[in-house]
């Protein structure tokens, strides 16, 4: 056989650079640099009865600011909820910081990705991020929630979910606000049932065939056992649909007088758009991340006025009853440029209330780590919005418990956000849903 | 000078002595897969990296570089059956998601070994794309084009309606499988009392998978059924006249495109930890497809290494623009102070790339440099 010396050359190299390599490995004994969440362990001081002193620096806090990360879709259909929450985020923190930031002397900087609403770059993203963040303080969608949730877990990593899916109340990476998704359909039905004359009408749903639109669901099928009737088909299309005729169709087809309409604001239009140009006009109980007012003005207003109802939560854009009304609009016309009253900007912003609630009660213990912060996440007793959205009842893990009122809103393109309130709702059947989680 | 002299440069030009060693006169050295010690140094250039890069780079670089590895597969794939069979698909991302799946139950529920399931994704892969080769028997072009689209649509439907492989709609976690080869654990990987991060783990092991699809690809398509294969994709009429069989190479090369796909789908669900059947099948499937396509005409259509450096000019730009884009000035104003957002500016790019490469360079990165080789190759005479 022919002598091959480049060869023997190749596999000298090779064993030099995998010893070069080496280096960038760690041993046994160097645990903290092999491994993210070992990198964590230094964060905190775990001793509880000593007063707790200033946080030591750790993954997304250098001593003096703290990072946190935003998975948002700031493009594609989904960014016209995305930009304007994340906006909301950044108004919160820009005051808070000009105050002196958290604890008065920790500013806040975020850290912003583009998940463009799919989970495989919202997958992508997280990695590219979570070494560099305290925790999330946004992260939007149900379907992306489930798939980064295992990341988290493993990653100890806490986050804020945008979205109001039930199934985040017994999860101790998550920090959820605001009535959940079955809340809403649950006081939404309850309303028209009740105080809307569809008591015996067929109730059926139009829906995301994503966990989004499971949530809502749940919420239906509840709802029908406690009030009892039976919820009529759950008509699906998925995200981005160009043409809703078969859906209305279907639900036209099966004389459904009542549909919860399960979208985010492109689809929902289009399916509104499509019913009201064949004449189909049942009652529509949106669930709330499925109304943006710039779709439902124009050609579609008359249309949505007379038939929509959105279910959602909290009172009317300046209402200044509410005692934290005037504090985030004074912020919205500080800080947040030409931004426009948005509901969406509203739960941003109380979302970084939430967020600011739990890195105050961390510093508090002394630990900005990791696992301090998901310790501050069961050691806060409740999260509170000053009226903007109802008070959450935090505490250890299996005593969470999320507001259980609703606002009914209808269309009304004079209001600053489009949205007037008709109702607020607190129902039995809302009452008596279980959170197991 | 007799005629026979005329037929024999070499003994012509020195009686007894050697060729110039450009000058092959029998061919063999184009089948060679390094032809010369410029090759072979690169070679070695491109082993000691693989071994280097590791311990060099962070560890978001480093995944970077995997998902590129796993587009790499799935490309070379994709190449063999567009850039040398000349079929079009689009359903690419139905092979991936399958394979995606063969990772998820295969592996993560069921706990079959990493190799055992990869073998697995592989049947998985042949099986489907042999299911849907002999289409390309009787239709072509666009009509092909559509066939493979509709792929994509069967696909999610079984993806989401499947519930008890796929998790439907919620999606299924893959942190239960195993990526152990003999005593190699890729989840924590050990060697000599040193421990390596996952990322570090995996890019080993990627881009072993790329270097050996890439070999096994490049010594089919430098063989005979490359050159049916090739024949098919010029004239397959012609090609049947001397004695290759269409449908026979035609329905192979869908099978072989669908298992480096379903392959490259097992890398992409460990790295991911999660499937979602929206992600391989629809709207995002199509446009994933149309992504693997676009790997392969900036790379280079109808070259095996144009596959790879397709997907890493794809994958890695995506992510540099992820990454850096939002600071960067377009006329003078950074991305993120009200131009575009970074997820919109990497979609311009994106678009602006293919149409770029499809309007002055159809054949690829690979075209570029093969214009560099040969302008040194017949150096001082480049012109």
């Amino acid at each position: 056989m022919k002598k091959q010396p480049w060869l023997r050359l190749l596999a000298l190299l090779m064993a030099l650079a995998l010893a070069a390599a080496a280096c960038g490995g760690s041993s046994d004994d160097d645990d903290d640099a092999g491994t993210d969440t070992t990198a964590a362990d230094d964060g905190g001081d775990d001793g509880g009865e000593e007063p707790a002193g200033d946080p030591e620096p750790g993954p997304g806090f250098d001593g003096t600011t703290i990072r946190l990360g935003v998975l948002t879709p700031t493009s594609g259909s989904a960014s016209i909820i995305g930009n304007p929450l994340t906006k909301g985020n950044q108004v919160y923190w820009d005051r808070v910081n000009a105050e002196g930031g958290v604890a008065g002397k920790y500013q806040v900087e975020l850290d912003i990705r583009d998940t463009a609403y799919t989970e495989a770059t919202a997958i992508q993203e997280y990695n590219a991020s979570k070494n560099d963040v305290a925790m999330f303080n946004q992260i939007l969608g149900t379907a992306i929630i489930k798939a980064v949730l295992s990341q988290m877990q493993q990653d100890q990593i806490a986050g804020a979910p945008a979205t109001l899916d039930a199934d985040w109340i017994r999860e101790p990476n998550l920090v959820p606000i605001g009535g959940p998704y079955q809340m809403q359909v649950i006081n939404g039905v309850d309303w028209h049932i009740n105080e809307n004359g569809g008591e015996g009408q067929k109730i059926c749903s139009l829906a995301q065939d994503d966990p989004y639109g499971d949530a809502a669901q749940e919420g239906l099928d509840h709802a029908g056992e406690e009030l009892g009737f039976e919820p009529g088909p759950r008509v699906d299309f998925a995200v981005a649909t160009a043409d809703f005729t078969t859906q209305i169709n279907q639900l036209e087809g099966d004389a459904c007088e009542a549909v919860v309409l399960v979208a985010t604001p492109l689809d929902a239009a289009g399916a509104l758009g499509k019913a009201a140009q064949v004449g189909y006009a049942p009652q529509w109980l949106v669930v709330s991340p499925g109304f943006l007012k710039l779709l439902f003005a124009g050609d579609l207003a008359p249309y949505a006025a007379e038939n929509v109802a959105v279910l959602s939560e909290g009172g009317n854009w300046g209402d200044e009853s509410i005692p934290g009304m005037g504090q985030m609009i004074a912020d919205l016309e500080t800080y947040g440029g030409d931004q426009v009253p948005d509901p969406y900007f509203a739960f941003g912003y109380n979302q970084s209330r939430a967020v600011h609630q739990i890195l105050e009660k961390a510093v508090e213990m002394g630990d900005l780590s990791r696992e301090g912060i998901l310790a501050a996440i069961q050691e806060v007793e409740s999260l509170t919005f000053d009226g903007l959205l109802g008070d959450y009842t935090y505490g250890p893990i299996e005593e969470r418990d999320p507001p259980r009122t609703s606002t009914i809103f209808k269309f009304d393109a004079a209001a600053p956000t489009g949205l007037t309130s008709v109702a607020e709702v607190e129902s039995d059947a809302a009452m008596s849903f279980e959170f197991d989680g | 000078m007799g005629i026979a002299s005329v037929l024999d440069p070499v003994r012509r030009r020195h009686p007894g002595g050697r060729p110039h060693h450009k000058l092959d006169l029998e061919g063999t050295k184009d089948l060679k897969l390094l032809k010369g010690p410029w090759s072979k140094g690169f070679a070695v250039a491109l082993a000691v990296a693989y071994f280097m890069i590791p311990g060099s780079l962070e560890e978001q670089t480093l995944r970077t570089l995997c998902y590129c590895g796993v587009y790499a597969i799935g490309a070379i794939g994709l190449n063999i059956l567009t850039g040398f069979t000349g079929q079009v698909s689009l359903g690419h991302a139905a092979f991936f998601g399958a394979g995606a799946y063969c990772a998820a139950y295969l592996g993560s529920t069921q706990g079959w070994p990493f190799l055992t399931y990869v073998l697995a994704a592989v049947v998985v892969g042949l099986a489907i794309g042999g299911l849907v080769g002999p289409f390309a028997a009787r239709l072509r072009g666009n009509y092909l084009a559509v066939v493979t689209i509709g792929l994509l649509f069967l696909a999610q439907h079984l993806f989401m309606n499947w519930e008890t492989v796929t998790g439907g709609g919620n999606g299924v976690t893959v942190g239960e499988a195993a990526i152990a080869i003999g005593p190699l654990d890729f989840r924590d990987l050990e060697l000599g009392g040193l421990k390596y991060t996952f990322p570090q783990a995996m890019f080993w092991l990627i881009w072993a998978f790329v270097a050996l699809t890439a070999l096994l690809a490049k010594n089919m398509v430098r063989s005979r059924p490359g050159r049916a294969l090739q024949a098919i994709r010029d004239r397959d009429l012609s090609a049947e006249i001397i004695g290759v069989q269409p449908t026979r190479y035609k329905v192979a090369a869908f099978a072989i495109a669908g298992a480096c796909a379903a392959v490259a789908g097992v890398f992409y669900a460990l790295l991911q930890n999660y499937v979602n059947p929206s992600e391989f099948g629809g709207r995002i499937g199509l446009f994933l497809s149309i992504t693997f396509v676009a790997m392969i005409i900036m790379g280079g259509v109808g070259t095996i290494y144009g596959s790879i450096l397709g997907a890493l000019l794809v994958e890695y730009g995506r992510r540099f623009i992820a990454e850096r884009g939002g600071d960067a000035p377009i006329f003078g104003i950074p991305v993120e102070k009200g131009w575009v957002t970074t997820g919109e500016l990497n979609g311009i790019l994106f678009g602006g790339l293919i149409v770029f490469f499809l309007l002055l360079e159809p054949r690829g990165l690979a075209a570029l440099w093969m214009r560099v080789k040969i302008w040194f190759m017949s150096w001082p005479f480049s012109y």
